[in-house]
């Protein structure tokens, strides 16, 4: 009788796991990927926002901080992919005449990007 | 005596659980690609994350900050060049496709900038310093859509802000830029 050998259950079953190992591996890195890709497009889009209410709210005097809107004024069509979002700017006193302008963008509920101001009471306008 | 030949194969539960696990690996992979197509629709294309165009938001930017004088974005530029069929007129004008700025350079000398974007996906920054071109850059690559506009903020009315839009016409950049203070 011709022997007709082949491969053992356990050679067969280890060179499964491998194999799945391998794909599940590759799908893991292809999901990672576009969730690292949808995370920086979305801050690109947040820190432009950002950087935009930033040059307003560092020319607003000193003694006006108070008085600026909650949310943001300038324009946030740019912020669109990212709908439903919250904008919000919050001034706080850090010691006399220093305060802290925090921006920030929240959304899809977790997500959130800020960026912080310190304004300094030099005395004078417009200044940084 | 006949001889029956066994001729061995797949059971069709073998093939079916083959096709499961195959199929199970197909449907994975169909939904993240599906996934990564809808990203691409749905976000317009990260140019910021472009050399070329980062290096030109770079440049707008410290041109602009260090825009000089009371009024540092002049309304008409003419370009003269010398060339050996004799001298060149160009006249720049500013435009939504055209920002002419004096600018101050680390010398403490000014310079006249002119960028253009009339051409599209491409930017040209000329510098000129005393009326002569001191430097000629170009970027390729770009959006197809560059707008320059003003934004007003209070007490500063010429700040710039530069908007660019995508091949499907999605925002992409929005960009303000607006000169240091200089009291």
């Amino acid at each position: 009788m011709r022997s007709q050998r082949g491969f053992s259950l356990i050679e067969l079953l280890f060179a499964l796991l491998i194999l799945t190992l391998v794909i599940l591996t590759t799908l893991a890195m292809f999901a990672e990927r576009n969730r690292r890709l949808q995370q920086a497009s979305e801050l690109i889009l947040a820190y432009q926002a950002l950087a935009n209410e930033s040059e307003v709210v560092r020319r607003v005097g000193y003694g006006q901080l108070e008085l600026i809107d909650d949310d943001f004024s300038t324009d946030t069509t740019i912020l669109r992919p990212l709908a439903p979002f919250a904008t919000a700017v919050d001034v706080t006193v850090v010691r006399p005449g220093v305060k802290s302008v925090t921006l920030s963008i929240k959304w899809r509920a977790d997500k959130e990007a800020k960026l912080s101001l310190f304004r300094v009471d030099t005395g004078g306008t417009n200044l940084w | 005596m006949v001889k029956v030949r066994r001729e061995r194969g797949y059971t069709l539960i073998e093939v079916i659980f083959s096709l499961a696990i195959f199929g199970f690996f197909l449907f994975t992979l169909t939904a993240l690609m599906t996934e990564m197509r809808l990203l691409e629709r749905h976000y317009p294309i990260d140019y910021m994350r472009h050399p070329q165009v980062i290096a030109l938001m770079s440049r707008m930017r410290k041109d602009v900050v260090d825009a000089f004088g009371s009024s540092p974005y002049p309304a008409v530029f003419v370009e003269r060049t010398m060339t050996p069929d004799g001298p060149v007129v160009t006249e720049h004008r500013q435009s939504s496709k055209t920002l002419i700025i004096t600018s101050v350079q680390t010398t403490g000398f000014t310079q006249t900038i002119v960028w253009d974007f009339s051409t599209p996906g491409e930017a040209r920054r000329k510098a000129f310093s005393v009326g002569s071109l001191v430097s000629n850059w170009v970027a390729r690559g770009l959006p197809a859509e560059f707008t320059i506009n003003t934004f007003e903020i209070e007490d500063r009315p010429y700040s710039v802000r530069l908007i660019a839009k995508d091949r499907r016409g999605r925002l992409a950049i929005d960009q303000i830029f607006q000169p240091r203070s200089h009291e």
